[in-house]
Order: structure tokens, then sequence, then C-alpha cells
């Protein structure tokens, strides 16, 4: 396997790799990959604590019910992944500024926060819009 | 609980390989779309070729069923548009953000608040949207083969051609 320092793996044989991880997912669990349905269910437990009958009225929430499932724990289990390869590859690093922004944008952290904060607002919409 | 602890197992392992692949970085997730880096693009093809095929020998052998979503145009078309613009100014996605943050990139943590957000502003507005651009083209829950009347080994066949020559072209680019 190649490990070259910086680079990682190859980006062909780790998704590669992904995919039968994902076939297995399919066969044993019958279960497809996705992520953004977890952040509506997150987002209606969060809505819940400040007014919950508010939120069983909503059709949204009725749709996709605000609880802990198979695809919320997968998407921790991304974060818990990604921590173990990378404490154990010396590849973690603290970082709130991504190298590329930082040649474009500058070093500042806030205007780094606002844009995520706003390109997060945009993307997750239009992902639930077009359904994935 | 068996279920969740599936998701759990399932998600790391998956964390894991994102991670060794680099593909949840920012720098990767703007290369990709400045078309300067397509390291993300090879490993979602490589992955989603290994997968149908995977997957389809599970459904021909009566094993596992597909998960089709509808496709609806007046969904489809605008939030991709949408996810585009808001994906090119976050530089991570839903699944790489929390990956994002597992390497220590924290700016992911705005991403998630973001998301949450727009997560939150989005089921405000599913009434709305129920009842106009979600009722606009919708074709149902169809699959290529289904639509072209082929038998689904032909069109895995021509996407990994497909998918080969965009890896040779990339490889030959240094893309």
């Amino acid at each position: 396997m190649k490990r070259i320092d910086d680079k990682g793996w190859s980006p062909y044989l780790a998704g590669a790799l992904a995919g039968i991880v994902m076939i297995l997912s399919v066969w044993i669990a019958g279960k497809y990959f996705g992520a953004s349905t977890t952040f509506v269910r997150s987002a209606g437990m969060i809505e819940k604590i400040f007014s919950a009958e508010c939120v069983e009225k909503m059709d949204y929430f009725i749709k996709k019910v605000p609880k802990f499932e198979w695809q919320w724990m997968f998407v921790f289990g991304i974060f818990m992944g990604s921590l173990i390869s990378s404490t154990t590859s010396r590849s973690f690093k603290c970082k709130a500024v991504p190298d590329m922004w930082e040649d474009r944008f500058g070093p500042g952290k806030m205007k780094r926060a606002g844009v995520a904060v706003i390109g997060g607002m945009v993307a997750m919409f239009g992902a639930r819009l077009a359904g994935g | 609980m068996k279920e969740l602890v599936y998701g759990l197992i399932t998600g790391i392992m998956f964390g894991f390989l994102l991670q060794k692949a680099r593909v949840i970085r920012y720098d990767k997730q703007l290369g990709a779309l400045r078309f300067i880096d397509m390291t993300i693009v090879k490993f979602m093809l490589s992955s989603v070729f290994v997968g149908m095929i995977g997957v389809y020998i599970l459904t021909d052998m009566g094993l596992a069923k597909l998960s089709v979503k509808s496709t609806i145009l007046g969904g489809v078309i605008p939030g991709g548009i949408i996810f585009g613009l808001g994906w090119a100014l976050l530089g991570y996605c839903p699944g790489t953000s929390a990956g994002a943050v597992g390497e220590g990139r924290w700016d992911g943590i705005w991403g998630i608040l973001g998301m949450l957000a727009g997560a939150a502003v989005y089921a405000e507005a599913f009434p709305f949207l129920k009842k106009t651009a979600l009722t606009w083209g919708d074709f149902g829950k169809i699959t290529l083969p289904q639509v072209l009347g082929v038998n689904h080994w032909i069109i895995i066949f021509i996407f990994i051609i497909g998918g080969s020559a965009l890896f040779y072209w990339f490889e030959k680019k240094g893309l």
C-alpha cells in the first residue's frame, strides 16, 4: 500500500475499498450511504429542546423524525474514523483556516467562519431540495 | 440497537478511508471545483464503480434491494445549483465536514452549524416547496437501464469504460 507521507493513499485504492465497505453495508445492514438527512434530524432534535409541540406538527419532521438512527451513527463514525486515521499517521493538525483559503483570503478566522456558516446553510438547503 | 452499531462501524471504516485519501480536505474539494486536483473525483468514481458492480450482483441474486429516489426535476436542478454554490463557499460537504473536524480541521464545525441552520430553514420551507417546485417534472423512481430499456450490465460497462478514459486523461494531465 502506498503511504507517501502527506499524499496519503492512492484515491483509486481508497475509493475502491470504500466501494467494498458500501457493498457490505448494503448486504449486511441494507443501508446505503448518506449524510444530509442526519442534519435534518439533528436540527429537529435541537428545535425540540425549545418547542417540542411545534416540531411534532411540522411536515418535514413528521417525514424525517428527529431521532438517532443508522445514518446519524454513520456520520458520527466518519468523524471517529477520520480521527483514528489522522492521529495514528501524524496527519492530524489543528487548523482553523485551510491553506488554499489563506493563500487567497488571508489568515482571518472570522472571515472563514462567516463564509463557512453561510456556505453550510446554502449547501444543506440545496442538498435537501435535490433530495440528497 | 444493532442498526446503530452497524452505522457506527460503517462510518468509522468510511471515515478512515476518506482521511487516508485526503479527500476530506478543503484544498482537495476546492481543487476539484477549480479543475486543478481531481483527487476527490478519482475517489468518488472508484467507489461508485466498485459499489455498482457489487450492489447489482447482490440485487441480481436477490440479496439486496436498490434504494431509488424519485427524479423530480423541480427539486434536482435548482437543488443541485444551490448545493454547488454552498459547497464551494464551505469547501466541505455534509459527510466530509464531520471527517474534517476529525482530522483537526475545525473550521468544519462552522460548516456543521451552518448546515444545521440550513436544514431547519428547509424544514420551514418544505410545506411550500412540496406544493410547488417538488411537483414540477416528477418522473418517479426511475433508473437509466429502465428508461433506456436495456440490461443494467450494459450501462455499468459503459460507465466503467467512460470512467477509465477519464482517469487516463486525469493522469496524463497530472490533475
